[in-house]
């Protein structure tokens, strides 16, 4: 057992012993505990129980979590992915240019105020409604803490040549009964949502519940075939080599809106018949 | 992605079309920088994340927005000092933020730790022959009945963090460090017997 309060007094206590192993003391009283710990056995065998505690500890550390972690291949290509996209937005460093332009912060403020008034004044003036064909049902989008999007191993090649009715199965009930018990409404009509893969089968999506989301029916605007129009877009362009596979997963399971107008190059969905 | 050239050829480009050569070359350098880093530091993230509690698919994305944020600290111009400390930092936060949307609680009882630190310390006999994964056993129940902030100092301090590191990471206290990870240790070596 490590030593406790006693002979403190003679003996190095326990977290002195510990900051010394640890490097943590000053120089000069990391001299006096060693000078100690060469003097003194008791002192000498509590240190090295503490370190073999230690390694016990960090053996056991690894053994836990390693085993968990996959390599990082996938992920370090995923994340190169997402730098290159990244890179490729302008910065949003315009607050950070103002003020080196000198803006000082009250002139800054006042500048801000009045386009927040004339931005109020121009809502004031048009009608809302006119406005409203780029807003988004909030009920459209999953929520991303529940439904982050899950995929499996799969290549470009098996992608493109599986047909997109080989890889879709039908959601179990009791998956499905999970999904909406997640999103808070377990007592919803069979009628009233389709459970939605957010990253489709055709682009690596697995049926899994954080690939799922109940998507509601009465959604006008972004319904479940524009998205389906999304990942048709998105699957020939990973499958005639435009964009990469983990970019367009990304993309989906981010904001598969804001992919359907960036890829699309609209504000609003395309009528389906085009 | 961005442009892998040698220092000299990016000096002379630089000479020639200043602002977008160099920024697309930083870019790329930054780009490199990070991908290093991710290689150095995603295990011991992710392993210090998964004992955060989250599922190894929120540890992979956790680990993801982590490097992504610090590509764009780098791409800013922010401070390069002590970057490990800082993805750990990062990391904790977004654990914990993720962690509290997925509404996980991870709030044990007095009494479950009581449980456990009984059931860890069983003293057994001297003749009483335990084997290595028994050991791992109770070491592993002792620290997770160990309070969650003496937890993650031992699992930042295993990473290899000094105090002054796990005391910014936790937004505690150099001393604190000191007396959180002196008790569990001490813990640790009484569950073992020591």
């Amino acid at each position: 057992m490590l030593h406790r309060n006693s002979d403190v007094s003679r003996h190095i206590p326990d977290e002195e012993l510990l900051r010394s192993a640890d490097g943590e003391l000053s120089f000069q009283r990391a001299g006096q505990v060693e000078a100690h710990l060469q003097a003194c056995w008791e002192c000498r065998a509590r240190m090295e129980k503490l370190q073999s505690t230690i390694a016990d500890f960090v053996r056991d550390h690894h053994a836990d979590f390693d085993e968990q972690i996959p390599p990082g291949a996938g992920p370090g290509a995923l994340l190169r992915a997402r730098l290159a996209e990244l890179d490729s937005e302008p910065p949003m460093v315009w607050w950070k240019r103002a003020f080196q332009l000198r803006l000082h912060f009250p002139r800054f403020a006042i500048v801000c105020l009045l386009i927040a008034m004339a931005v109020g004044l121009l809502l004031l003036r048009y009608d809302l409604r006119n406005l409203s064909f780029g807003s988004v049902d909030p009920a459209a989008a999953p929520n991303r803490n529940l439904t982050p999007g899950a995929t499996r191993q799969v290549t470009v090649t098996e992608v493109c040549s599986v047909p997109q009715e080989e890889v879709v199965g039908n959601v179990s009930i009791s998956l499905r009964q999970k999904v909406l018990q997640e999103y808070g409404i377990g007592n919803a009509r069979p009628e009233d949502y389709e459970i939605d893969y957010l990253i489709a089968p055709r682009l690596g999506g697995v049926e899994d519940i954080r690939n799922l989301w109940p998507e509601p029916y009465r959604t006008r605007m972004w319904n479940a075939h524009i998205k389906d129009a999304l990942e048709e877009r998105l699957h020939e362009m990973v499958c005639s080599g435009q964009l990469d596979l983990p970019t367009a997963q990304h993309e989906i399971a981010s904001d598969w809106i804001a992919a359907y107008k960036k890829y699309f190059h609209t504000n609003k969905p395309l009528p389906l018949s085009s | 992605m961005g442009l892998n050239m040698p220092p000299s050829s990016y000096e002379d480009a630089s000479l020639a079309a200043p602002s977008a050569v160099r920024s697309k070359t930083k870019s790329s350098r930054i780009e490199d920088e990070v991908m290093e880093l991710f290689d150095e530091f995603r295990n011991p993230l992710m392993r210090y994340s998964l004992s955060m509690g989250l599922t190894l698919h929120d540890a992979e994305e956790v680990i993801q927005e982590v490097f992504m944020a610090l590509f764009r600290h780098l791409q800013l111009d922010r401070s390069r000092k002590n970057l490990r400390g800082w993805l750990f930092r990062v990391t904790h936060n977004l654990a914990l933020k993720l962690r509290f949307a997925n509404q996980i609680s991870f709030q044990r009882t007095a009494g479950d730790a009581s449980l456990a630190e009984k059931h860890a310390d069983p003293a057994p006999g001297p003749e009483e022959q335990i084997s290595a994964a028994q050991r791992s056993d109770r070491l592993q129940a002792v620290v997770r009945a160990l309070p969650e902030s003496d937890q993650r100092c031992l699992r930042l301090r295993a990473e290899g963090l000094r105090y002054r590191e796990i005391a910014q990471v936790l937004g505690m206290s150099l001393g604190a460090v000191s007396v959180s990870l002196t008790r569990s240790l001490a813990r640790l070596a009484r569950a073992d017997g020591r």
